[in-house]
Protein backbone atom coordinates (compact mmCIF):
# COMPACT_ATOMS: atom_id res chain seq x y z
CA UNK A 1 0.00 0.00 0.00
CA UNK A 2 2.88 1.87 1.23
CA UNK A 3 4.90 1.10 -2.37
CA UNK A 4 1.32 2.14 -4.30
CA UNK A 5 1.43 5.75 -2.45
CA UNK A 6 4.61 5.88 -3.33
CA UNK A 7 4.33 5.11 -7.16
CA UNK A 8 1.85 7.44 -7.52
CA UNK A 9 3.16 10.60 -5.83
CA UNK A 10 6.02 10.05 -7.91
CA UNK A 11 3.94 10.11 -11.29
CA UNK A 12 2.07 13.09 -9.95
CA UNK A 13 5.25 15.03 -9.41
CA UNK A 14 6.40 13.83 -12.80
CA UNK A 15 3.16 15.11 -14.22
CA UNK A 16 3.32 18.76 -12.15
CA UNK A 17 6.72 19.44 -13.38
CA UNK A 18 5.78 18.86 -16.71
CA UNK A 19 2.53 21.23 -16.41
CA UNK A 20 5.15 23.75 -14.83
CA UNK A 21 7.72 23.85 -17.66
CA UNK A 22 4.81 23.89 -20.12
CA UNK A 23 3.70 27.13 -18.26
CA UNK A 24 7.33 28.36 -18.08
CA UNK A 25 7.83 28.25 -21.84
CA UNK A 26 4.73 29.79 -22.53
CA UNK A 27 5.74 32.69 -19.59
CA UNK A 28 8.98 33.21 -21.31
CA UNK A 29 7.82 33.75 -24.26
CA UNK A 30 5.00 36.16 -23.95
CA UNK A 31 3.90 37.01 -27.65
CA UNK A 32 2.75 33.89 -28.31
CA UNK A 33 0.15 33.86 -25.48
CA UNK A 34 -0.73 38.03 -26.69
CA UNK A 35 -1.02 36.47 -30.15
CA UNK A 36 -3.82 34.59 -29.31
CA UNK A 37 -5.76 37.26 -27.17
CA UNK A 38 -4.84 39.43 -29.62
CA UNK A 39 -6.50 37.26 -32.36
CA UNK A 40 -9.55 36.47 -30.10
CA UNK A 41 -9.61 40.01 -29.53
CA UNK A 42 -9.50 40.90 -32.91
CA UNK A 43 -11.97 38.70 -34.74
CA UNK A 44 -14.49 39.80 -31.99
CA UNK A 45 -13.89 43.18 -32.64
CA UNK A 46 -14.41 42.81 -36.47
CA UNK A 47 -17.77 41.21 -36.14
CA UNK A 48 -18.64 43.64 -33.85
CA UNK A 49 -18.23 45.98 -36.50
CA UNK A 50 -19.68 43.82 -39.51
CA UNK A 51 -23.05 43.31 -37.41
CA UNK A 52 -23.13 46.43 -36.55
CA UNK A 53 -23.34 45.52 -33.13
CA UNK A 54 -27.22 43.92 -33.44
CA UNK A 55 -27.49 40.11 -33.44
CA UNK A 56 -29.38 37.58 -33.09
CA UNK A 57 -29.33 34.88 -30.86
CA UNK A 58 -28.79 31.96 -33.02
CA UNK A 59 -26.68 34.14 -34.92
CA UNK A 60 -24.65 34.65 -31.62
CA UNK A 61 -24.32 31.17 -30.76
CA UNK A 62 -22.59 30.34 -33.48
CA UNK A 63 -20.15 32.85 -33.47
CA UNK A 64 -18.93 32.13 -30.54
CA UNK A 65 -18.22 28.40 -31.41
CA UNK A 66 -16.62 29.23 -34.14
CA UNK A 67 -14.41 32.13 -33.13
CA UNK A 68 -13.95 29.05 -29.97
CA UNK A 69 -12.97 26.76 -32.27
CA UNK A 70 -10.53 28.25 -34.58
CA UNK A 71 -8.60 30.34 -31.42
CA UNK A 72 -8.36 26.45 -29.62
CA UNK A 73 -6.91 25.49 -33.43
CA UNK A 74 -4.23 28.45 -33.37
CA UNK A 75 -3.58 28.16 -29.95
CA UNK A 76 -3.23 24.45 -29.94
CA UNK A 77 -0.32 23.94 -32.18
CA UNK A 78 2.04 25.82 -30.68
CA UNK A 79 2.86 23.72 -27.26
CA UNK A 80 3.59 20.33 -29.29
CA UNK A 81 5.52 21.92 -32.49
CA UNK A 82 7.93 23.83 -29.98
CA UNK A 83 8.33 20.14 -28.59
CA UNK A 84 10.41 19.02 -31.50
CA UNK A 85 13.51 19.46 -30.43
CA UNK A 86 13.44 18.18 -27.05
CA UNK A 87 11.35 14.64 -27.80
CA UNK A 88 14.75 12.38 -27.19
CA UNK A 89 15.79 14.50 -23.93
CA UNK A 90 12.20 13.54 -22.55
CA UNK A 91 12.79 9.50 -23.43
CA UNK A 92 15.16 9.94 -20.19
CA UNK A 93 12.67 11.47 -18.08
CA UNK A 94 9.31 10.57 -18.07
CA UNK A 95 6.89 8.10 -20.08
CA UNK A 96 4.98 8.94 -22.67
CA UNK A 97 1.36 8.73 -20.64
CA UNK A 98 2.90 11.29 -18.48
CA UNK A 99 3.56 13.75 -20.89
CA UNK A 100 0.33 13.44 -21.85
CA UNK A 101 -1.02 13.64 -18.69
CA UNK A 102 0.87 16.98 -18.45
CA UNK A 103 -0.57 18.13 -21.97
CA UNK A 104 -3.63 17.23 -21.25
CA UNK A 105 -4.12 18.92 -17.78
CA UNK A 106 -2.50 22.29 -19.07
CA UNK A 107 -4.48 22.54 -22.31
CA UNK A 108 -7.50 22.24 -20.43
CA UNK A 109 -6.07 25.17 -18.05
CA UNK A 110 -5.74 27.11 -21.43
CA UNK A 111 -8.79 26.30 -22.87
CA UNK A 112 -10.96 27.38 -20.20
CA UNK A 113 -8.77 30.54 -19.64
CA UNK A 114 -9.44 30.91 -23.61
CA UNK A 115 -12.99 30.58 -22.99
CA UNK A 116 -12.95 33.20 -20.16
CA UNK A 117 -11.52 35.63 -22.30
CA UNK A 118 -13.55 34.59 -24.97
CA UNK A 119 -16.92 35.14 -22.83
CA UNK A 120 -15.60 38.34 -21.42
CA UNK A 121 -15.26 40.21 -24.93
CA UNK A 122 -18.80 38.81 -26.30
CA UNK A 123 -20.40 40.26 -23.61
CA UNK A 124 -18.96 43.15 -23.94
CA UNK A 125 -18.75 43.67 -26.95
CA UNK A 126 -21.91 41.88 -28.21
CA UNK A 127 -24.44 41.66 -26.04
CA UNK A 128 -25.10 38.42 -23.41
CA UNK A 129 -28.76 36.53 -24.94
CA UNK A 130 -27.85 33.75 -22.01
CA UNK A 131 -30.54 33.62 -19.59
CA UNK A 132 -29.59 30.51 -17.99
CA UNK A 133 -25.60 31.13 -17.17
CA UNK A 134 -25.45 27.47 -15.33
CA UNK A 135 -26.91 25.32 -17.92
CA UNK A 136 -24.81 27.47 -20.26
CA UNK A 137 -21.69 27.30 -18.74
CA UNK A 138 -22.00 23.07 -18.01
CA UNK A 139 -22.34 23.00 -21.40
CA UNK A 140 -19.62 25.20 -22.84
CA UNK A 141 -17.45 23.15 -19.99
CA UNK A 142 -18.13 20.35 -21.59
CA UNK A 143 -17.37 21.13 -24.52
CA UNK A 144 -14.22 23.17 -23.90
CA UNK A 145 -13.25 19.76 -22.51
CA UNK A 146 -13.48 17.73 -26.23
CA UNK A 147 -12.01 20.46 -27.97
CA UNK A 148 -9.30 20.45 -25.87
CA UNK A 149 -8.63 16.44 -25.60
CA UNK A 150 -9.08 16.33 -29.66
CA UNK A 151 -7.04 18.76 -30.29
CA UNK A 152 -4.41 17.26 -28.16
CA UNK A 153 -3.98 14.10 -29.89
CA UNK A 154 -4.27 15.79 -33.52
CA UNK A 155 -1.70 18.40 -32.29
CA UNK A 156 0.83 15.54 -31.07
CA UNK A 157 0.19 13.83 -34.81
CA UNK A 158 0.30 16.86 -36.57
CA UNK A 159 3.63 18.40 -35.09
CA UNK A 160 5.13 14.98 -36.85
CA UNK A 161 4.90 16.77 -40.13
CA UNK A 162 7.02 19.93 -41.82
CA UNK A 163 3.87 22.06 -42.28
CA UNK A 164 2.25 21.15 -39.18
CA UNK A 165 0.30 24.14 -38.82
CA UNK A 166 -2.05 24.02 -41.99
CA UNK A 167 -2.58 20.04 -41.14
CA UNK A 168 -3.26 20.80 -37.65
CA UNK A 169 -6.88 22.57 -39.19
CA UNK A 170 -7.30 19.67 -41.74
CA UNK A 171 -6.92 16.57 -39.35
CA UNK A 172 -8.51 18.55 -36.63
CA UNK A 173 -11.90 19.85 -38.36
CA UNK A 174 -13.56 16.56 -39.19
CA UNK A 175 -12.42 14.61 -35.78
CA UNK A 176 -14.06 17.85 -33.81
CA UNK A 177 -17.37 18.25 -35.98
CA UNK A 178 -19.29 15.38 -33.41
CA UNK A 179 -18.53 17.21 -30.10
CA UNK A 180 -19.25 20.71 -31.70
CA UNK A 181 -22.23 19.39 -32.82
CA UNK A 182 -23.56 18.38 -29.91
CA UNK A 183 -22.39 21.49 -27.54
CA UNK A 184 -23.48 23.91 -29.97
CA UNK A 185 -27.20 22.53 -30.41
CA UNK A 186 -27.06 22.39 -26.93
CA UNK A 187 -26.39 25.53 -26.62
CA UNK A 188 -28.27 26.73 -28.91
CA UNK A 189 -31.51 25.07 -27.41
CA UNK A 190 -30.52 26.55 -24.09
CA UNK A 191 -30.65 29.86 -25.41
CA UNK A 192 -33.96 29.52 -26.97
CA UNK A 193 -34.80 28.50 -23.00
CA UNK A 194 -34.85 24.93 -22.89
CA UNK A 195 -34.47 23.17 -19.46
CA UNK A 196 -31.69 20.49 -18.20
CA UNK A 197 -34.61 17.20 -19.34
CA UNK A 198 -34.68 18.72 -22.96
CA UNK A 199 -30.62 18.49 -23.14
CA UNK A 200 -29.35 15.98 -20.37
CA UNK A 201 -29.24 13.29 -23.59
CA UNK A 202 -27.04 15.42 -25.35
CA UNK A 203 -25.12 16.54 -22.62
CA UNK A 204 -24.67 12.73 -21.71
CA UNK A 205 -23.81 11.69 -25.27
CA UNK A 206 -20.74 14.66 -24.62
CA UNK A 207 -19.36 13.12 -21.65
CA UNK A 208 -19.36 9.92 -22.67
CA UNK A 209 -17.81 11.65 -26.26
CA UNK A 210 -14.69 13.07 -24.31
CA UNK A 211 -14.10 9.78 -22.07
CA UNK A 212 -14.16 7.89 -25.52
CA UNK A 213 -11.51 10.49 -26.78
CA UNK A 214 -9.51 10.59 -23.54
CA UNK A 215 -9.12 7.00 -23.77
CA UNK A 216 -8.27 6.86 -27.31
CA UNK A 217 -5.46 9.73 -26.26
CA UNK A 218 -3.83 7.69 -23.77
CA UNK A 219 -3.50 4.38 -25.76
CA UNK A 220 -2.65 5.83 -29.03
CA UNK A 221 -0.21 9.15 -27.71
CA UNK A 222 2.31 6.35 -26.92
CA UNK A 223 2.34 5.67 -30.83
CA UNK A 224 2.41 8.73 -32.34
CA UNK A 225 5.38 10.13 -29.79
CA UNK A 226 8.15 7.55 -30.22
CA UNK A 227 9.99 8.41 -33.05
CA UNK B 1 -5.73 -11.08 -46.96
CA UNK B 2 -3.73 -14.07 -47.69
CA UNK B 3 -6.67 -15.77 -49.15
CA UNK B 4 -8.04 -12.67 -50.35
CA UNK B 5 -4.88 -11.65 -52.04
CA UNK B 6 -3.92 -16.01 -53.70
CA UNK B 7 -7.10 -16.94 -54.94
CA UNK B 8 -9.67 -16.44 -57.13
CA UNK B 9 -13.02 -18.31 -56.15
CA UNK B 10 -14.47 -15.60 -54.63
CA UNK B 11 -14.23 -13.28 -57.38
CA UNK B 12 -16.31 -15.27 -59.06
CA UNK B 13 -18.82 -15.44 -56.25
CA UNK B 14 -18.43 -11.38 -56.87
CA UNK B 15 -19.28 -11.49 -60.78
CA UNK B 16 -22.27 -13.72 -60.10
CA UNK B 17 -24.04 -12.00 -57.10
CA UNK B 18 -23.17 -8.69 -59.21
CA UNK B 19 -24.74 -9.78 -62.31
CA UNK B 20 -27.69 -11.38 -60.31
CA UNK B 21 -28.35 -7.97 -58.19
CA UNK B 22 -28.24 -5.91 -61.72
CA UNK B 23 -30.93 -8.10 -63.22
CA UNK B 24 -32.77 -9.01 -60.15
CA UNK B 25 -32.34 -5.31 -58.77
CA UNK B 26 -34.18 -3.73 -62.03
CA UNK B 27 -36.58 -7.02 -63.20
CA UNK B 28 -37.68 -8.28 -60.08
CA UNK B 29 -41.03 -6.83 -58.68
CA UNK B 30 -40.84 -4.11 -55.95
CA UNK B 31 -43.88 -2.55 -53.53
CA UNK B 32 -45.00 0.28 -54.94
CA UNK B 33 -44.75 3.39 -52.69
CA UNK B 34 -45.71 6.82 -53.27
CA UNK B 35 -43.06 9.14 -54.11
CA UNK B 36 -40.41 6.52 -54.10
CA UNK B 37 -42.23 4.12 -57.01
CA UNK B 38 -39.64 2.76 -58.89
CA UNK B 39 -36.80 4.50 -57.27
CA UNK B 40 -37.22 2.68 -54.61
CA UNK B 41 -34.86 0.33 -56.12
CA UNK B 42 -31.80 2.13 -55.72
CA UNK B 43 -31.51 0.67 -52.37
CA UNK B 44 -30.01 -2.23 -54.10
CA UNK B 45 -26.99 0.15 -55.31
CA UNK B 46 -26.82 2.80 -53.22
CA UNK B 47 -27.38 1.17 -49.64
CA UNK B 48 -24.80 -1.47 -50.35
CA UNK B 49 -21.78 1.06 -51.01
CA UNK B 50 -22.47 2.56 -47.42
CA UNK B 51 -22.20 -1.13 -45.99
CA UNK B 52 -19.08 -1.58 -48.46
CA UNK B 53 -17.40 2.04 -47.21
CA UNK B 54 -17.80 0.73 -43.73
CA UNK B 55 -16.44 -2.76 -43.66
CA UNK B 56 -13.36 -1.03 -45.82
CA UNK B 57 -12.51 1.12 -43.14
CA UNK B 58 -12.62 -1.23 -40.66
CA UNK B 59 -10.71 -3.82 -42.30
CA UNK B 60 -8.14 -0.86 -42.67
CA UNK B 61 -8.44 0.14 -39.14
CA UNK B 62 -7.84 -3.51 -38.27
CA UNK B 63 -4.90 -3.40 -40.20
CA UNK B 64 -3.81 -0.20 -38.54
CA UNK B 65 -3.88 -2.28 -35.42
CA UNK B 66 -2.03 -5.22 -36.47
CA UNK B 67 0.64 -2.17 -38.19
CA UNK B 68 1.16 -1.05 -34.60
CA UNK B 69 1.75 -3.96 -32.89
CA UNK B 70 4.03 -5.62 -35.80
CA UNK B 71 5.61 -2.58 -37.17
CA UNK B 72 5.27 -4.41 -40.45
CA UNK B 73 4.84 -2.03 -43.50
CA UNK B 74 2.85 -4.58 -45.68
CA UNK B 75 -0.01 -3.88 -43.36
CA UNK B 76 0.26 0.00 -43.61
CA UNK B 77 -0.07 -0.71 -47.17
CA UNK B 78 -3.14 -2.77 -46.66
CA UNK B 79 -5.00 0.11 -44.91
CA UNK B 80 -3.74 2.46 -46.85
CA UNK B 81 -5.31 0.84 -50.05
CA UNK B 82 -8.86 -0.39 -48.23
CA UNK B 83 -8.57 3.48 -47.07
CA UNK B 84 -8.99 4.27 -50.46
CA UNK B 85 -11.46 1.60 -52.06
CA UNK B 86 -13.91 3.06 -48.79
CA UNK B 87 -13.24 6.34 -49.95
CA UNK B 88 -14.00 5.21 -53.18
CA UNK B 89 -17.39 4.05 -52.13
CA UNK B 90 -17.90 6.38 -49.83
CA UNK B 91 -18.22 9.00 -52.94
CA UNK B 92 -20.32 6.49 -54.87
CA UNK B 93 -22.59 6.55 -52.06
CA UNK B 94 -23.35 10.17 -51.37
CA UNK B 95 -23.29 10.83 -55.69
CA UNK B 96 -25.80 8.14 -55.90
CA UNK B 97 -28.03 9.65 -52.99
CA UNK B 98 -27.60 12.96 -54.01
CA UNK B 99 -29.21 12.27 -57.56
CA UNK B 100 -31.78 10.04 -55.92
CA UNK B 101 -32.36 12.40 -53.47
CA UNK B 102 -33.39 15.04 -56.23
CA UNK B 103 -35.97 13.51 -57.15
CA UNK B 104 -37.68 12.32 -54.11
CA UNK B 105 -36.49 14.60 -51.76
CA UNK B 106 -36.78 17.32 -53.57
CA UNK B 107 -33.26 18.85 -53.55
CA UNK B 108 -29.68 16.83 -53.89
CA UNK B 109 -28.61 18.24 -50.05
CA UNK B 110 -31.47 18.55 -47.12
CA UNK B 111 -29.14 18.74 -44.20
CA UNK B 112 -30.10 15.40 -43.47
CA UNK B 113 -28.08 14.03 -40.37
CA UNK B 114 -27.40 11.38 -42.60
CA UNK B 115 -25.98 13.20 -45.47
CA UNK B 116 -24.09 15.29 -42.98
CA UNK B 117 -22.34 12.62 -41.08
CA UNK B 118 -21.34 10.69 -44.45
CA UNK B 119 -19.87 14.04 -46.02
CA UNK B 120 -17.89 14.30 -42.42
CA UNK B 121 -16.50 10.57 -42.75
CA UNK B 122 -15.42 11.55 -46.20
CA UNK B 123 -13.63 14.57 -44.90
CA UNK B 124 -11.91 13.06 -41.73
CA UNK B 125 -10.16 10.25 -44.42
CA UNK B 126 -9.39 12.51 -47.28
CA UNK B 127 -7.17 13.96 -44.21
CA UNK B 128 -5.80 11.25 -43.86
CA UNK B 129 -4.73 10.83 -47.62
CA UNK B 130 -3.23 14.24 -47.00
CA UNK B 131 -1.68 13.00 -43.53
CA UNK B 132 -0.02 10.44 -45.50
CA UNK B 133 1.42 12.77 -48.34
CA UNK B 134 2.82 15.34 -45.71
CA UNK B 135 5.45 12.98 -43.94
CA UNK B 136 8.35 11.78 -45.96
CA UNK B 137 9.61 8.27 -44.29
CA UNK B 138 8.13 5.38 -44.97
CA UNK B 139 7.58 4.20 -41.04
CA UNK B 140 6.78 7.37 -39.63
CA UNK B 141 4.18 7.51 -42.25
CA UNK B 142 2.97 4.29 -41.17
CA UNK B 143 2.67 5.12 -37.90
CA UNK B 144 1.23 8.32 -37.73
CA UNK B 145 -1.71 7.32 -40.33
CA UNK B 146 -2.31 4.20 -38.29
CA UNK B 147 -3.08 6.24 -35.45
CA UNK B 148 -5.21 9.00 -37.02
CA UNK B 149 -6.21 5.90 -38.76
CA UNK B 150 -7.89 4.26 -35.53
CA UNK B 151 -8.52 7.87 -34.49
CA UNK B 152 -11.22 8.54 -36.76
CA UNK B 153 -12.45 5.18 -37.26
CA UNK B 154 -13.13 5.29 -33.66
CA UNK B 155 -15.01 8.86 -33.68
CA UNK B 156 -16.50 6.98 -37.17
CA UNK B 157 -18.57 4.99 -35.54
CA UNK B 158 -20.36 7.27 -33.14
CA UNK B 159 -20.82 9.45 -35.61
CA UNK B 160 -22.55 7.10 -37.98
CA UNK B 161 -24.34 5.27 -35.71
CA UNK B 162 -25.17 7.34 -32.49
CA UNK B 163 -25.75 11.26 -33.49
CA UNK B 164 -28.21 10.67 -36.24
CA UNK B 165 -30.21 8.58 -34.27
CA UNK B 166 -30.09 10.95 -31.88
CA UNK B 167 -32.19 13.59 -34.26
CA UNK B 168 -35.22 12.85 -36.73
CA UNK B 169 -33.82 12.24 -40.39
CA UNK B 170 -35.14 11.89 -43.53
CA UNK B 171 -33.52 8.31 -43.82
CA UNK B 172 -35.10 5.13 -42.62
CA UNK B 173 -34.07 4.15 -39.23
CA UNK B 174 -34.22 7.28 -37.67
CA UNK B 175 -35.61 9.30 -34.75
CA UNK B 176 -36.59 6.11 -33.04
CA UNK B 177 -36.98 3.93 -35.74
CA UNK B 178 -35.41 0.25 -35.49
CA UNK B 179 -33.25 -0.45 -38.46
CA UNK B 180 -34.54 -0.68 -41.47
CA UNK B 181 -37.93 -2.50 -40.43
CA UNK B 182 -39.93 0.26 -40.97
CA UNK B 183 -40.69 -0.37 -44.65
CA UNK B 184 -37.27 -1.85 -46.27
CA UNK B 185 -37.84 -5.37 -45.37
CA UNK B 186 -40.44 -6.53 -47.86
CA UNK B 187 -39.15 -9.76 -48.57
CA UNK B 188 -39.11 -8.92 -52.71
CA UNK B 189 -36.63 -6.27 -51.64
CA UNK B 190 -34.73 -8.47 -49.30
CA UNK B 191 -34.01 -11.36 -51.62
CA UNK B 192 -31.99 -8.70 -53.97
CA UNK B 193 -30.98 -6.85 -51.12
CA UNK B 194 -28.30 -9.10 -49.05
CA UNK B 195 -26.56 -10.76 -52.00
CA UNK B 196 -26.21 -6.89 -53.41
CA UNK B 197 -24.54 -6.20 -49.98
CA UNK B 198 -22.25 -9.38 -50.43
CA UNK B 199 -21.31 -8.40 -53.93
CA UNK B 200 -20.39 -5.20 -54.00
CA UNK B 201 -18.52 -5.18 -50.94
CA UNK B 202 -16.20 -8.36 -52.32
CA UNK B 203 -15.81 -6.21 -55.44
CA UNK B 204 -14.63 -3.79 -53.39
CA UNK B 205 -12.38 -6.09 -52.14
CA UNK B 206 -11.10 -7.01 -55.14
CA UNK B 207 -10.54 -3.73 -56.20
CA UNK B 208 -8.52 -3.35 -52.79
CA UNK B 209 -6.33 -6.47 -54.07
CA UNK B 210 -5.34 -5.48 -57.09
CA UNK B 211 -4.36 -2.32 -55.97
CA UNK B 212 -2.43 -3.51 -52.63
CA UNK B 213 -0.50 -6.42 -55.83
CA UNK B 214 0.59 -3.01 -57.81
CA UNK B 215 1.67 -1.06 -54.70
CA UNK B 216 4.08 -4.38 -53.96
CA UNK B 217 5.56 -4.14 -57.29
CA UNK B 218 5.65 -0.26 -56.89
CA UNK B 219 7.71 -0.65 -53.93
CA UNK B 220 9.58 -3.90 -54.99
CA UNK B 221 11.26 -1.85 -58.46
CA UNK B 222 11.75 1.02 -55.67
CA UNK B 223 13.81 -1.31 -53.65
CA UNK B 224 15.94 -1.91 -56.85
Amino acid sequence: MHLIFKVTFATMEVIITLIKKDFLVDFRQKYLLAGIALYVFATIYISYLAFNSVIAPAIWNALFWLILLFSSVTGMFKSFGQEANRTYYYYYLASANHILAAKLVYYLLYEFLLVILLGALFITFLGNPVEQPVLFLLNLLLGAIGLAVSFTLIASIASKSDNGNTLMSILAFPVIIPVLLLAVTNSRKIIFGASFQDISGNLLTLVCFNVIIIALSFILFPYSWKN
Amino acid sequence: MKYLLNSKSWKWVSIGLLTYTVIGGFFLPVPRLPILNETIRILHFHVPMWFGMIIMFAISFVYAVKYLSTKELKYDLYAKEMVSVGIMFGMLGIFSGMVWANFTWGEPWSNDPKQNASAIALLMYFALLILRGSLNDDHQKARITSVYNIFAFAILIPLLFVLPRMTDSLHPGNGGNPGFNAYDLDSNLRIVFYPAVLGWTLLGLWIATLKIKLSMLQMILDDK
